[in-house]
C-alpha cells in the first residue's frame, strides 16, 4: 500500500484511449455486419405478426399434434384468418388465469382464452363477451351441437342470464377403483347406488388386506375433487347455491321441455355456509376416515403423484374424472386393472364437475373471427382430433362411446356421461368471481380442520368468517 | 503516512479553489462513466424503478383489469390487521431463524472438519457435492422432496418404518410442516455458506494457528480464540446473505405445502404472490412487499451495527 496521500495516477494516455476506441469501432462494425445478415426473429413464427387471432390455452391441455390439427383444420376452413395458438404453461387453472391477467395488464392480451369452471364467472364478469346474440344469429348451425351436449354443462357456462362459453370438455368426480385391490379384499365393483356406508365398509376391507404401506382412499385437497364431492353428496355446499334468472332464450330455443326444467341463467354462489350442519357432517366423516387410517391426510397439489401410487396398488380408491382413463393408460395400466363407479350416495348422489371452453375477451378486435373459432372448436371432428388420448371427457355425448375406451378402459366408461344424464342436478364446483380467494380459504381451512378431529368446528368457523370477508370484496 | 496527517492535509485544503480538470481528467471520467453506465442503468431500470413503482402502487387499489383507484393508507391498514399477513411475517421470521442458524452451523462444522484434513481430491469432491444442490432449481428440488416426504408413500417414512418408527405426516401436520420446509431449504442452501467458510479458512495465515499452538491452545479453544474471530468477516457476509435470502423464501413452501396446513408454512412472499396474482389485489400485495422490504432493511442494518462489536478484521 502506498503511503502517498494522493491516489495513484489512473488516467488513460491518449494512445490507450485510441486503442480502446479502435476496439469499440471494430466491435460496432462486426455487430453491424451480423445485423445485416438474414436471421430468424419472433416475427418469423407463424402468427407472430400482430395480425393473428390469438388463442391462449393452458399448456398441458392440447398436445402438439392436437394443436397442429386444430390450427390446420381452422386454416382450411378460414384461409383468411391467421391463427396463433398460445399454450401458456401453468401448474393449474388459477396459475393460468394469473398469467393471462398479467398479459392483459401488459397490453398483450389474447383474443380467446380457454377457461375452465374455476374462471368462468371471473372472466364473464370482468373480461368476457356474452355470446347470446351470436348464438341466436347462428342458431341453425349450433342446433346439432346443443342437442349433443348436456344442459348442465351449458348452464355452468352462463353468468347472470348470458352464455359466455360453449363447453368443449368436462370432468365429473367419479370414483376410480383398483381391480387388484378389490380382488384382494374379496370385493366386487360396487353397484351404482352404493352408499357412503358401503364405501366406508369397502375401505375397511381394503385396509385389512392391503398391508402396512397401503392407503385405501387417497384424495387431494383442492377445489375440484377434494372435499366438494362429499359436500354435493350430502346435499350441501360451502357457498349457498341459487340460480340467476334468464337464459330462457337458450333453453326454449335448443332444449326439449324435460331437459330445460329448472334451468336458469347460471349459478350464483354468494352466501357462505361453512358452519352449516351438513358441511360439519362432511368434515366429521372425513376426519373419522383419517382417524381410522382409511384415508390420507389431505395434501395439496394437483394429484399428479396419484397416478403412480394408484397404478401400483398402493391406493385402492380415489375420485377422478374421465381424464384419468388416458392418464392411467399412459402409466401402463391395462383396462382391466381398474374401473370406475359413481360417487357414493349420501343424502343425494349429486356429483360435481368442472367444464371448459373458449371465452371471447372484450378487448379483442377480431370478435367475428373469434366467434368462428369458437364454433369450429366444438365441432365433433375437431373434438375427436383434440381428445384422441382420453385426457378428458368430451362435452359431446355422442363422443363418449365404447370405441373411445376400447384401448384405455375403463370397462364401466358409461359412468362418465351418465353422471350428467342419470343425475341431472349434478353441477359445477362453486366458483364465483372471487374463486381464487375462495379456493385458497377452502384449502387452508380444510387442512386445519382435518389435522385433528377436535379442529373441525373451529376451523369451519374461521372458514365461514374468512369466506364472508372474501365475498364482500369485489374482485 | 498516518491518518492524522491525512486529516491535517484535508483540513488545509479546505477553502482552496478546486483545480480545473484537465482534458485528460475529463477523458478518464467519461470513460469511467461509460464503463459504469450499463450497471447503473440496469440497477435503475430493474431495481430502483420497480421499488418506487411498488411503493406508489401500495397506495392504490388495482386489480389489473380496471384502472387503479387511490386507496390512501388502506392497504397498509389491511396488512396490519389481516391475520394471514401477520402469521406470514411470524412464519417467515421463525423460518429465517432456524434456516439460517442451521445452515451456518452445518456449513461451519463441515468446513472446519474438511479443511486441511482430507486429501485435495476428496476435498474438491465434497465441495462439489455440497455446492451441487445450490445450482439446481428450487422448484424442481421441492417437487422431488414432496414425493420423498409424502406420508403414505414417501421414501423417508418407508426408511423410518424399517426402524420401527410410525409414518410422520411431514407435510400435512402443522407440527412438522415447517421443519420439513426448513430441512429442504437448508439442504439446498448450505453449500453457499460452506464455500464461503472454506475460502475464509484458507485466508487465515497458518502462522497464527502455529503461534496459538505454541501458546498451548488446542482443538476447540484454538477455534474459539483464533479461527472464529478471524472468520468473523466471512460469518457476517454469510449471515447477511443467508438472512436476506431466507426472508424472501418462496419456492420451497409454495411447492411443498402451498403454505399449509392452515397457514403454518405461509411466508410473506407467498402472501404477496397470492394477493397479487391469484386474488388480483396488487395494491395490498405491494403494501406487504414494502413492509417486507423495510423488515429486510432493518434486519440488515442491525446486523451491520452489531458487526462493529463482533467482527474482527486483521
Amino acid at each position: 500500500m502506498t503511503d502517498s496521500p494522493h491516489l495513484p495516477d489512473r488516467t488513460f494516455p491518449r494512445r490507450t484511449l485510441l486503442r480502446y476506441g479502435g476496439y469499440g469501432a471494430g466491435a460496432a462494425a462486426l455487430a453491424g455486419t451480423a445485423a445485416s445478415w438474414d436471421r430468424l426473429t419472433g416475427a418469423d413464427i407463424p402468427g407472430r405478426d400482430g395480425d393473428s387471432l390469438v388463442v391462449a390455452t393452458l399448456g398441458s391441455t392440447f398436445d402438439p399434434a392436437a394443436q397442429r390439427a386444430l390450427r390446420e383444420g381452422f386454416r382450411k376452413l378460414h384461409p383468411d384468418i391467421k391463427l396463433r395458438l398460445l399454450p401458456i404453461q401453468a401448474t393449474d387453472w388459477s396459475d393460468f388465469f394469473a398469467k393471462i391477467l398479467t398479459q392483459i395488464a401488459a397490453g398483450t392480451e389474447p383474443d380467446l382464452v380457454y377457461v375452465a369452471t374455476e374462471g368462468v364467472q371471473l372472466f364473464a364478469q370482468r373480461l368476457g363477451v356474452p355470446l347470446d346474440g351470436l348464438v341466436r344469429r347462428d342458431a341453425d348451425e349450433l342446433r346439432e351441437y346443443f342437442a349433443d351436449v348436456h344442459p348442465s354443462l351449458v348452464e355452468s357456462m352462463m353468468y347472470e342470464g348470458s352464455l359466455y362459453q360453449l363447453p368443449v370438455e368436462f370432468n365429473a368426480a367419479d370414483m376410480y377403483l383398483n381391480s387388484e385391490v378389490l380382488k384382494k379384499a374379496g370385493a366386487e365393483l360396487p353397484p351404482p347406488d352404493w352408499t357412503r356406508d358401503d364405501f366406508t365398509a369397502l375401505l375397511r376391507d381394503m385396509k385389512r388386506t392391503g398391508g402396512s404401506h397401503f392407503t385405501p382412499y387417497f384424495w387431494t385437497n383442492r377445489l375440484w375433487g377434494g372435499v366438494v364431492p362429499w359436500l354435493f353428496a350430502n346435499d350441501t355446499n360451502i357457498l349457498a347455491e341459487s340460480k340467476a334468472p334468464g337464459g330462457d332464450w337458450l333453453w326454449d330455443g335448443f332444449y326439449p321441455a324435460a331437459q330445460r326444467r329448472g334451468r336458469g341463467g347460471g349459478f350464483r354462489w354468494r352466501t357462505p355456509q361453512a358452519t352449516h350442519e351438513r358441511v360439519e357432517e362432511v368434515y366429521d366423516h372425513l376426519a373419522s376416515l383419517i382417524q381410522d387410517r382409511l384415508c390420507s391426510r389431505p395434501e395439496g397439489g394437483n394429484g399428479d403423484n396419484l397416478v403412480g401410487v394408484f397404478s401400483t396398488g398402493r391406493v385402492g380408491v380415489t375420485p377422478a374424472g374421465g381424464f384419468w382413463a388416458g392418464g392411467l393408460h399412459d402409466a401402463g395400466m391395462r383396462r382391466t386393472e381398474y374401473d370406475v363407479q359413481y360417487f357414493p350416495r349420501w343424502r343425494t348422489q349429486r356429483h360435481q364437475f368442472g367444464a371448459a371452453g373458449f371465452a371471447l375477451l372484450r378487448t379483442s378486435k377480431k370478435q367475428d373471427a373469434a366467434w368462428e373459432f369458437i364454433k369450429y372448436s366444438v365441432r365433433k371432428d375437431v373434438l375427436a382430433e383434440l381428445f384422441v388420448a382420453n385426457q378428458t371427457t368430451p362435452a359431446r355425448r355422442s363422443m363418449v362411446q365404447a370405441a373411445r375406451y376400447a384401448k384405455t378402459g375403463p370397462t364401466n366408461w358409461q359412468v362418465f356421461y351418465d353422471t350428467l344424464d342419470k343425475f341431472p342436478t349434478t353441477g359445477p364446483i362453486p366458483a364465483p368471481p372471487q374463486v381464487a380467494e375462495v379456493e385458497q380459504l377452502l384449502l387452508k381451512h380444510t387442512g386445519t380442520a382435518l389435522a385433528d378431529p377436535r379442529g373441525v368446528r373451529p376451523a369451519l368457523r374461521r372458514l365461514q368468517g374468512d369466506l364472508e370477508k372474501a365475498m364482500e370484496r369485489d374482485v | 503516512m498516518t491518518t492524522t496527517q491525512h486529516r491535517a492535509e484535508a483540513k488545509a485544503a479546505v477553502g482552496k479553489p478546486e483545480p480545473r480538470p484537465t482534458a485528460r481528467d475529463r477523458g478518464s471520467r467519461l470513460l469511467a462513466t461509460l464503463f459504469l453506465a450499463p450497471t447503473v442503468i440496469g440497477v435503475l431500470v430493474f431495481t430502483v424503478v420497480p421499488i418506487v413503482g411498488s411503493v406508489v402502487l401500495s397506495f392504490f387499489h388495482w386489480n389489473v383489469i380496471d384502472p387503479p383507484t387511490f386507496a390512501g393508507t388502506d392497504n397498509y391498514r389491511e396488512a396490519f390487521t389481516d391475520d394471514t399477513v401477520r402469521v406470514s411475517f411470524a412464519n417467515t421470521l421463525i423460518f429465517m431463524f432456524f434456516a439460517v442458524a442451521l445452515q451456518m452451523l452445518l456449513a461451519l462444522a463441515l468446513a472446519l472438519t474438511l479443511n486441511n484434513r482430507l486429501p485435495g481430491w476428496l476435498r474438491s469432491a465434497f465441495r462439489s457435492a455440497f455446492f451441487f444442490p445450490l445450482v439446481l432449481s428450487a422448484a424442481s428440488i421441492s417437487v422431488v422432496m414432496k414425493y420423498l416426504f409424502n406420508q403414505e408413500f414417501g421414501v423417508i417414512n418407508w426408511l423410518l418404518g424399517h426402524v420401527g418408527i410410525d409414518p410422520i405426516p411431514w407435510l400435512t401436520s402443522e407440527n412438522s410442516a415447517m421443519a420439513a420446509v426448513v430441512l429442504v431449504y437448508v439442504w439446498q442452501q448450505f453449500g453457499f455458506s460452506f464455500l464461503l467458510f472454506i475460502g475464509g479458512l484458507n485466508n487465515i495465515p497458518k502462522e497464527i494457528h502455529e503461534a496459538a499452538s505454541l501458546d498451548g491452545a488446542t482443538g476447540i479453544r484454538k477455534h474459539l480464540a483464533v479461527t472464529l474471530p478471524l472468520l468473523s468477516p466471512t460469518l457476517l457476509v454469510a449471515s447477511v446473505v443467508g438472512i436476506i435470502n431466507a426472508l424472501q423464501v418462496f419456492e420451497q413452501p409454495y411447492v411443498l405445502t402451498d403454505g399449509g396446513p392452515g397457514d403454518s408454512t405461509r411466508t410473506v412472499v407467498m402472501v404477496i404472490y397470492q394477493s397479487a396474482f391469484e386474488q388480483l389485489r396488487f395494491g395490498e400485495a405491494s403494501a406487504v412487499g414494502v413492509l417486507l422490504f423495510a423488515l429486510i432493511l432493518a434486519v440488515t442494518a442491525l446486523q451491520f451495527r452489531l458487526s462493529r462489536r463482533f467482527v474482527h478484521y486483521q
